[in-house]
């Protein structure tokens, strides 16, 4: 394996992206970011970026995917394909790269993108990097050109590490939401090209035996929101963690937590900041009763301001904000509600 | 009754682990090792099942000789079996020769009804080998499980995806992610760490499940990684002063100033 000359790849060049659907409402943001970046890469190679939709009613998400400017859009629709499933998707994915031989493929750090990645870097034997915060295109002295260069945080987040997948292809990586700019341009002609769907449906082995049903779900995806007000064990009740959303409210943002009242079922899941949760970069983070572990923080970081509520003042989120509140948090949190409420009033 | 393994490995303890600050790398001689915590979670899974449904439970681990601390850690907990795969040729692995090797073990020792594993390693943080074992041994993978029931062939199973529950019914033989979320975890009891400690542990290397060196180790893996920096992202720090009310009046002046606040 570790003889293959890069040679051998000449027939595999073009960069695809999953351009997942969230919600069965709207292309996931994400996936746009993703685009945006591949468009780079693709670019950097003089390849063609490849979009690929599966969805239910796909054809409405075509021009939000086309003005991130993919040179093809490949878009199956059918409604087997309203939610992601674990062999549907995995199938026909695989089938494509089989026939077609990208040399890239991208997919967002979701729990669909998780899913899909390593199950095809299982079925052609090629390496997956997941949790990427950048990627980029080098020519590698020992390894060839045009590899792809992935980093990703290593060490429980106290250190970034570059990987590369030299030897095989396609070159795989999952991408934490929010860590590239989303861009739209005009300037790149789109072809479609729809899929017919032909899956047999019997094969499927989990069977869904009830409606499932919704809870808590942001308003805005967090990574979107220009304010993050976040929570943690500090805040100590979920009363407390309730009143977030009056603040969220007030100043315009969402709320997020750390694992702490995910765990305690203070919050939905969708909430989560961190190594395995949202990566952020709001306008404001405002902390309340937040530790600063590596795991939370490492999603932080690119915050315009970070302002951090905690009775410890040599909590570790302390040497990461712009302001630290040493105090009570429950009571800071009521006391900027009211605050801000009277100002509101006039 | 049941047949389940579950996959369990040791890693270095992170959240106290000592760093070497050019590399970034853990100082594996300065820092303890462990069970990885949501292979905690997933042994749990596992004995839950046993209590419930009566079970004969293995525990694999892939890892170097001194790995065999967590088999016998699970066999205090409940487990019947260890297994200890362990071979210099698999050294280095990424995930996926970590998953082709512990597919190939688990079918040497199955069959089995149920293979359990954690979400993801504190040590890796890649959360691919479930997928992979999945695809692997062709069997379904559920994960976020809520609530698990055996029904005969089948496992009756809530759980929370994306933000949605759902009840679904998966045909056996299965794989289970489990993770942090999922469940408590029991602690042994010292009676119990003693006799964990006289179970037999079964050793395999790479004669024992089969391939060629190719699909292990370093030279299995098609990742590289080709670099390390430490980095740190410190900030201003500026304390509000005052009690509560000052430091309310300090924060809105700033979020002003930053055009964050417009009323
Ligand atoms: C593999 C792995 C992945 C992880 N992924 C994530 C992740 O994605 N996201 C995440 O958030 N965590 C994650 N964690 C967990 C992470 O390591 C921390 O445990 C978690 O972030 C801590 O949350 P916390 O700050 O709310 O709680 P703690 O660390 O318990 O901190 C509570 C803080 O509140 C302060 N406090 C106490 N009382 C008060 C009060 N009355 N007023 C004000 N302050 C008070 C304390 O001084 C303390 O600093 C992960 C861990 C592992 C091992």
């Amino acid at each position: 394996m570790m003889t293959a000359p890069y040679e051998q790849y000449a027939d595999s060049r073009d960069v695809w992206v999953f351009a997942e659907i969230q919600d069965h409402e709207r292309v996931l943001e994400g996936a746009l970011e993703l685009l945006t970046r591949g468009r780079e890469l693709a670019d950097a190679l003089g390849s063609r970026l490849i979009a690929l939709v599966f969805a239910l009613d796909a054809e409405q998400y075509l021009p939000a995917i086309e003005r991130h400017g993919p040179d093809a859009i490949l878009c199956c629709s059918h409604p087997a394909l309203k939610h992601y499933d674990s062999q549907i998707v995995p199938d026909m994915f695989a089938d494509l790269i089989a026939e077609r031989r990208p040399s890239i493929v991208l997919f967002p750090s979701t729990e669909a993108g998780c899913d899909l990645a390593p199950r095809l870097a299982q079925r052609f034997a090629t390496g997956l990097t997941s949790h990427c915060t950048d990627l980029s295109i080098m020519d590698h002295p020992d390894y060839g050109p045009g590899l792809l260069v992935m980093k990703r945080p290593a060490y429980s987040g106290n250190a970034i590490a570059t990987v590369i997948c030299p030897h095989a292809r396609p070159q795989m990586a999952t991408v934490q939401q929010g860590v590239f700019e989303r861009r739209e341009r005009d300037d790149v002609a789109t072809d479609i090209e729809m899929l017919p769907f032909s899956y047999d449906l019997t094969k499927l082995r989990i069977e869904s035996l009830e409606a499932p049903l919704r809870w808590d779900k942001p308003k805005v995806p967090l990574e979107q929101a220009p304010v993050v007000v976040t929570g943690g064990r500090g805040l100590a009740t979920k009363k407390n963690f309730e009143r977030l959303f009056e603040l969220a409210e007030l100043l315009g943002g969402e709320v997020g937590a750390t694992r702490v009242p995910v765990f305690n079922r203070w919050c939905g899941e969708e909430r989560m900041i961190g190594q395995t949760g949202k990566t952020i970069r709001p306008r404001l983070y405002l902390g309340f009763g937040i530790s600063g572990q590596i795991q939370h923080t490492a999603s932080i970081v690119d915050s315009e301001i970070i302002v951090s509520v905690n009775t410890n003042a040599g909590a570790p989120i302390a040497a990461l904000s712009d302001y630290v509140v040493t105090d009570d948090a429950g009571v800071f949190l009521a006391k900027l509600i009211e605050r801000l409420r009277s100002e509101k009033r006039g | 009754m049941l047949s389940i393994i579950v996959c369990v490995k040791q890693v270095p303890d992170t959240q106290k682990a000592v760093f070497d600050p050019k590399t970034g790398a853990i100082d594996r001689s300065a820092t303890g090792n462990i069970m990885n915590p949501d292979d905690r979670h997933a042994l749990e899974m596992a004995l839950a099942l046993k209590d419930a449904h009566g079970a004969t439970l293995c525990a694999l681990t892939m890892g170097p000789p001194h790995a065999d601390e967590v088999l016998y850690e699970a066999c205090a907990l409940g487990a019947d079996r260890g297994v200890l795969l362990s071979d210099p040729r698999f050294a280095g692995a990424d995930s996926l020769a970590t998953s082709r090797a512990l597919a190939r073990a688990i079918e040497r020792l199955g069959p089995f009804d149920i293979i359990v594993t954690g979400r993801e390693a504190i040590d890796g943080n890649t959360g691919h080998v479930a997928y992979q074992l999945s695809e692997f041994l062709d069997a379904p993978l559920v994960s976020q499980i809520h609530r698990i029931r055996i029904d005969g062939a089948h496992a009756i199973i809530e759980r929370q995806y994306g933000h949605e529950y759902q009840t679904i019914r998966c045909p056996l033989p299965a794989l289970l992610s489990v993770g942090s979320r999922d469940n408590r975890v029991r602690h042994p009891r010292l009676a119990d760490i003693a006799a964990g400690a006289v179970q037999p542990i079964r050793r395999m290397t790479m004669d024992d499940i089969g391939g060629s060196e190719s699909d292990y180790g370093a030279s299995g893996s098609p990742t590289i990684v080709i670099g390390a920096e430490l980095f740190s992202h410190t900030r201003g720090r500026e304390a509000l002063p005052g009690g509560t009310a000052e430091k309310v009046e300090a924060l809105v002046h700033r979020l002003k100033k930053h055009n964050i606040l417009r009323y």
